[in-house]
């Protein structure tokens, strides 16, 4: 019975994509004769390619990108100039337009690195204008602003090809396309790119790294959209660099936020809206059937809302823009003046009251009414394989000597050294400002010391970051928690999972991926298990109570195997029988032979659980050894509640 | 659109719906937004006012009934690919008859191939570059006899600047010249129409050889450049905005020295733009707003009053608007029908003449032939003047061009 | 010879230079309290442009005319704020990228309809006659683009931190939480300094009208460099924009002269993307901390 559900479900969602696709495919039978309209929906089937590119960097990653209208023009330039200059065929000079995508996506990936937000939208900004700078300038190559006439050749060189093969071409690209993106973004690539968006530092932090798949988003987006490039300069025969220009990329990034995030369904939707609006527009009519339809949904929503004395901008404002939208469409006899202000105002009603895009509100409306059941997931793998308890290797596992760290005048740590022992739990305590939260910092590669060492099962863990740290056997939680919230509990971990992914992408995008994310799948389970999440598994993170994801960051730094398991205030807001819960959790991993610093206010878990007790203050040890006689002394008491004196008189 | 052309766009719908389906569709096509905007709106206006009148007599008559003339406009705003999509999706109206319009020769060059292919007769209302109509002389796009159904009424850069040159040359007995050109096909085409001419002069040299793009507002470089080299007199090749820059540019430099170039110096946004700078600008114009002929007083007088204007924006552009749309008509009701192919025919061999603004045409045009493109021109070196600007107008620069044309009107 | 032909490219490029640096420091002026910008921000000096023209063209007196225009640049600055900026704050992510792109994108629809699609002059007092200062001729107009921006900057600045708003909106940059319990409301700190943003584009508008005359894309690429401006001197850094400023628009016109003028703004980007990758906070920001 669940078989049939899983499949039928499964069917479903496969055979609506195929519906797509025909619709494309009969749409392109019956308009086949009109080079207009062929010439349109070529258009469409490339527009919704280059858009399923940028979805990498806009709706995965979460970053404005403005370069992407830069790859087009330099995909498609590439592709021309092969076709042009060596008389290539029409496959060959595609392959071209891909790796120079590729390359320069790779290349512009590393000094936008760092960025984000505006700085990166500033960075691609500036390479999509040089790009079309360059085009422009260099005219002996490219023929510059005049631009390029070209012919289009057949697949492999002599001869031509003619409007409707290339037209079934483009469609079978994007089916191709399509599918393989999926696979690729649904799987542990889309799963690493979202974590990235929600928090670079756990993505760092979880072995997962931060910059290579910023990189991979970047260098998969920019060819795919240089792709599409080559596509469009061979649908249109003619190339020109202003074509290229932000007023493109501008459009690109608005076709993707309105058709919706994450999904290839959004591409196509996003790509069918900006390449047909010019053409609603020249139709009266047929515009102000669909405007009118929206400002109806906008404004029942409103009202909605309204009546449930739910005020907010939100709702009212997208209300609002269709309003106006509506009035400008009634009073304008030539609709065609205002495209891009009615494009703003549909943008922005989608932007502000869809933020998931038009797709993303129909698919969460559908799944809404049509309940379907979701695959069942696997048995949950033996702890044994996931977690095998750690032997014994040597004296110490982690050896911090002479360490110091200076922000400046700050002393954040002043000549601190301590040790741990395999299998200890160590306590890391003092008041606020002493320099707990530093030292880990400093032991899982975020901060550099100014002075001192720290070594991890016999090698030096070098400051490289917290990518190297995680590599090196270090994990952590944190303080002030970074989930990846837009991911489920289930993929928070198995996303974290070390070594469980090892199958090259191109067997992934050819749907040979299904056996190693079951078996992921099962082996993040395990550790949902241990932590007593089973149940919550598919709930997203974000969604998940706070103690819940406390839990859950535990589960996810344990997924790289580590050596030594770093926790900051685990016990933080928790309620008492959580903190119950969490006592159980730290000595089941504490049975695993992991080593572990515990950074807790929480006096009792301290007590119960940890072996050893080190005493922070003021960026120096004050005092160390159990816990029961660390409490008592004089020196932790005057660092925690002030001098003896303070406390009579205060008493 | 503004309002006079809801005037006339209503008299026409009027006059178009009490003929109802017994209308001609045309397209009317042009920059409407941009620094080229002038030159389209100029064209689109032009066009529509011949449009009125020929619908006011109730129509262009084939066979037994009379038909009315219905518009499509279209707006490519000066970009070739939007003016290839333009192209494309015109090509494709099986009820549309002819096109009018384009201004720029990038957008020629980019969507004429699409008209040719769907043989439809297009009328080349405004765009100079030569390369629009020597794209149809050679490969691999050479058409061969008889088969063209572009034409162009305006003149081709070749002939502007063989009167320009003249008046540089003979008449001012400049020596050295500058060229500053834009960096679009009409810019560059021009350029090196130039370039080719002033070669072929002997003890004439082209000391300076500037370029600059569509939006730039600073050419201080390229005047410094020209005024180093010792240039004499500036070329100007380009549009209304980046020609009043350079204008503006010599008048800050305190740079003063004969300024020519295309016609394009006319155009409204120049004139305005520069001011009191672009006093003393040159240009070859085929006609000039000025009661000089009958026919242009008759035509300037009814364009103002249309369009409840003092200044045409772009006198050539509206002129040679209206006389395309007349040789259109001309040609429908001598082919008799709506068929393409008879109209291209019938352009090419106009029986009787046709009064237009500018002129009466008598067989403005021949048979297509690649080896001679100006078998698709209408105009020739004699009907083109100098105009220069003066205070916001552009007037006849020489009495005898004045005298040269009433002549020809005779 | 070569001198003045380098003196001048410097000259009119400083000058646009400190048109970049005024936008920059408006910039500025939203970042320190919002950490937002107004990626429309190019329409809002056309708008206003569009604004000055027609209010000139009704005969007031041009004075007047000006101090209308930077107050419609306010308005238009806190109309920005609150429709396209406010809820991306509140949400706390950076969804005010788009939606000042957008508000943009309706900015400059809106002004091509009202005003039409033509490039016009500005008419104002300013003589355009060139004065030659040696072998260099400078006019009028880029003697009021480097005097006007300063004024305004200056202006700007002593309110900041003379007076009692100034200083709430200087709090709120500091710490928003705390200038909250203290009183100040923060939603009106940032719309207030998102006003007075509006009013540095909106003079940068009338400065530039007379150079760039007044028309749909008069501030088309000005977007970047005055972006480059702020990004290279620091979002932070006070009057280094004045420097940056300077040094981006003077590579600019130097580059048009001596490489190419389509080249001209090769060498903004290139220092700007070098900047952004080895010094994100700019040549004159303070290196921050991260802290987790």
């Amino acid at each position: 019975m669940t078989m049939m559900n899983a499949l039928s479900r499964h069917l479903v969602i496969r055979g609506v994509e195929l519906l797509g696709l025909l619709t494309l495919a009969v749409l392109g039978l019956t308009l086949g004769h009109s080079p207009y309209a062929l010439g349109l929906l070529t258009l469409l089937a490339i527009y919704a390619i280059s858009l399923i590119g940028l979805d990498a960097t806009v709706g995965y990653l979460g970053q404005v990108n403005l370069a992407h209208a830069g790859f087009m023009g330099l995909g498609g330039y590439a592709a021309g100039l092969m076709v042009a200059h060596f008389g290539v065929g029409l496959l060959p000079a595609l392959c071209v337009s891909i790796v120079i995508g590729l390359v320069l996506g790779g290349l512009l990936a590393v000094p936008a690195l760092r960025l984000e937000g505006p700085q990166f939208a500033l960075a691609t900004l500036s390479f999509g204008t040089f790009a079309v700078l360059c085009l422009n300038e260099l005219e002996s190559i490219t023929n510059g602003a005049q631009g390029l006439t070209l012919v289009r050749p057949a697949l492999l060189g002599k001869g031509t090809l003619d409007a409707l093969s290339f037209y079934w071409l483009c469609l079978a690209l994007l089916a191709f396309v399509w599918l393989g993106a999926r696979r690729l973004m649904e799987g542990r690539w889309g799963r690493a790119i979202a974590a990235l968006k929600d928090s670079p530092i756990a993505t760092d932090a979880m072995g997962i790294g931060a910059l290579r798949h910023k990189v991979l988003a970047f260098a998969f987006g920019s060819a795919l959209g240089a792709f599409a490039g080559g596509l469009y300069a061979f649908n249109l025969g003619f190339l020109q660099p202003q074509a290229f220009g932000y007023e493109l990329s501008v459009t690109l990034l608005l076709g993707s936020v309105l058709g919706g995030r994450k999904t290839v369904w959004g591409a196509l939707v996003g790509a069918g809206l900006v390449v047909l609006l010019p053409n609603l527009l020249s139709n009266r009519s047929v515009f102000l059937v669909f405007a009118g339809v929206g400002a109806v949904l906008a404004i029942g929503r409103a009202l909605l809302a309204a009546s449930r004395r739910e005020w907010s901008f939100a709702i009212l404002a997208p209300a609002l823009a269709m309003v106006l939208l509506l009035g400008i469409a009634l009073k304008t006899p030539d609709l065609e003046s205002w495209r891009k202000g009615l494009f703003a105002l549909i943008l922005f009603a989608v932007v502000v009251g869809l933020p998931d895009g038009l797709m993303g509100f129909v698919s969460q409306t559908l799944a809404r009414l049509v309940r379907l059941p979701q695959p069942p997931l696997p048995p949950a793998a033996a702890l044994d394989a996931v977690l095998p308890v750690r032997p014994a290797r040597g004296a110490t596992v982690l050896d911090v000597s002479g360490l110091k760290l200076y922000f400046g005048g700050v002393r954040a740590i002043d000549g601190v050294s301590l040790s741990v022992a395999p299998g200890e739990v160590l306590g890391l305590i003092g008041p606020n400002g002493s320099g707990k939260s530093s030292l880990v910092n400093v032991v899982t590669g975020l901060y550099v010391p100014t002075e001192g060492s720290v070594t991890l099962d016999g090698s030096r863990i070098e400051a490289k970051g917290l990518l190297a740290a995680s590599r090196h056997g270090v994990s952590r939680t944190f303080q002030n928690l970074q989930i990846f919230g837009d991911l489920s509990a289930l993929d928070n971990v198995s996303v974290s999972l070390r070594g469980a992914y090892r199958l090259m992408w191109p067997l992934v995008a050819a749907g040979l991926g299904h056996a190693e994310e079951q078996a992921a799948q099962s082996h993040a389970l395990a550790l949902l298990e241990l932590v007593g999440l089973t149940e919550k598994a598919r709930i997203r993170a974000r969604d998940l109570t706070y103690s819940d994801q406390r839990f859950m960051e535990i589960a996810r730094a344990l997924a790289s195997r580590p050596t030594l398991l770093v926790l900051d205030e685990p016990a933080a807001g928790m309620s008492r029988p959580d903190v119950a819960k969490l006592k159980t959790v730290i000595a089941r991993i504490k049975a695993r032979g992991i080593s572990i610093i515990l950074i807790e206010h929480h006096l009792d878990v301290v007590a119960e659980l940890t072996d050893r007790v080190v005493v922070l203050d003021g960026g120096k040890e004050i005092a160390q050894g159990v816990a029961e006689d660390v409490r008592r002394n004089p020196l932790v008491i005057e660092a925690y509640l002030g001098s003896a004196a303070h406390t009579e008189a205060a008493a | 659109m503004n309002r006079t052309g809801y005037a006339v766009a209503l008299a026409l719908l009027s006059l178009a719906g009490a003929a109802q389906a017994d209308s001609i569709k045309i397209a009317l096509t042009g920059p409407f937004s941009g620094g080229s905007a002038p030159m389209g709106v100029s064209t689109r206006d032009g066009a529509k006012l011949a449009i009125q009148e020929i619908n006011a007599a109730g129509g262009i008559k084939i066979g037994a009934k009379k038909y009315t003339l219905d518009v499509v406009e279209r707006d490519d705003e000066a970009k070739n690919e939007r003016g290839a999509l333009v192209a494309q999706e015109l090509s494709s109206m099986t009820d549309l008859v002819a096109v009018v319009g384009t201004a720029n020769t990038g957008v020629v060059l980019a969507g004429d191939k699409f008209y040719q292919q769907a043989k439809k007769p297009r009328i080349i209302s405004v765009a100079a570059g030569s390369a629009a109509m020597g794209q149809w002389t050679k490969e691999p796009t050479v058409v061969p006899k008889g088969e063209l159904y572009a034409f162009r009424f305006s003149a081709n850069d070749g002939v502007q600047s063989e009167v320009i040159i003249e008046d540089a040359v003979k008449r001012q007995g400049l020596k050295k010249l500058a060229i500053l050109a834009d960096d679009t096909n009409y810019g560059v085409s021009g350029r090196d129409d130039l370039v080719k001419r002033l070669a072929a002069i002997p003890g004439v040299e082209v000391v300076a050889n500037e370029k600059f793009s569509i939006g730039q507002k600073d050419m201080t470089a390229q005047l410094l450049k020209a005024k180093s080299a010792g240039a004499q007199g500036l070329f100007v090749v380009g549009i209304g905005p980046e020609l009043a820059a350079i204008a503006n540019g010599m008048g800050k430099l305190g740079y003063k020295v004969p300024f020519m170039g295309s016609w394009t110096l006319s155009m409204g946004n120049f004139l305005d733009n520069a001011g009191a700078a672009a006093n003393g600008a040159m240009m070859p114009q085929t006609f000039i707003q000025e009661d000089f002929t009958p026919r242009a007083r008759s035509f300037i007088a009814a364009y103002k009053a249309a369009y409840k204007v003092d200044r045409i924006p772009s006198p050539v552009s509206a002129a040679q608007g209206y006389d395309s749309i007349k040789l259109l008509a001309a040609a429908i009701e001598q082919a008799g029908s709506t068929d393409g192919t008879a109209i291209k025919n019938a352009l090419e061999n106009l029986n009787k003449p046709v009064e237009g603004a500018i002129a009466k045409w008598s067989h403005p045009y021949s048979t297509w032939d690649p080896a001679h493109p100006e078998s698709h021109e209408a105009f020739r070196k004699e009907r083109v003047v100098v105009g220069v600007a003066k205070d916001g107008h552009v007037t006849f620069a020489h009495e005898e061009d004045k005298k040269r044309l009433e002549a020809l009107d005779r | 010879m070569d001198f003045s032909i380098f003196g001048q490219m410097a000259e009119s490029g400083a000058a646009m230079g400190m048109a970049y640096a005024l936008i920059a420091y408006g910039f500025q002026l939203t970042y320190a309290p919002s950490k937002s910008v107004n990626f429309g921000q190019a329409e809002c000096v056309m708008l206003s442009a569009f604004i000055a023209l027609t209010l000139i063209g009704t005969g007031m007196n041009y004075a007047l005319a000006v101090v209308l225009t930077l107050l419609a640049g306010s308005l238009l600055g806190m109309l920005v704020e609150r429709v396209a900026v406010r809820l991306a704050l509140q949400q706390k992510n950076e969804g005010w990228i788009l939606l000042t792109i957008i508000f943009g994108l309706f900015g400059g629809s809106v002004a091509e309809n009202v005003w039409g699609r033509d490039d016009r002059p500005l008419p104002t007092p300013i003589p355009g006659d060139p004065i030659a200062i040696g072998s260099i001729s400078v006019t009028w107009y880029e003697i009021s683009i480097v005097v006007g921006a300063l004024a305004l900057m200056v202006v700007i600045e002593l309110f900041r931190r003379k007076t009692l708003l100034g200083k709430a909106v200087e709090a709120v940059a500091a710490d928003p939480e705390v200038a909250g319990l203290m009183g100040i409301n923060s939603n009106t700190a940032i719309a207030l300094a998102y006003a007075l943003s509006g009013a540095t584009a909106a003079f940068a508008g009338i400065l530039i009208a007379p150079i760039t005359t007044v028309g749909p894309t008069m501030a088309a690429g000005l977007i970047l460099k005055a972006f480059s401006v702020a990004v290279v001197a620091g979002l932070e850094s006070g009057f280094g924009v004045i420097v940056a400023g300077l040094v981006l628009g003077m590579l600019e016109s130097l580059t048009s002269v001596y490489v190419g003028s389509g080249w001209r703004e090769a060498p903004g980007i290139i220092l700007l993307v070098a900047i952004l990758a080895l010094r994100p906070n700019g040549l004159f920001g303070k290196a921050t901390v991260r802290k987790v």
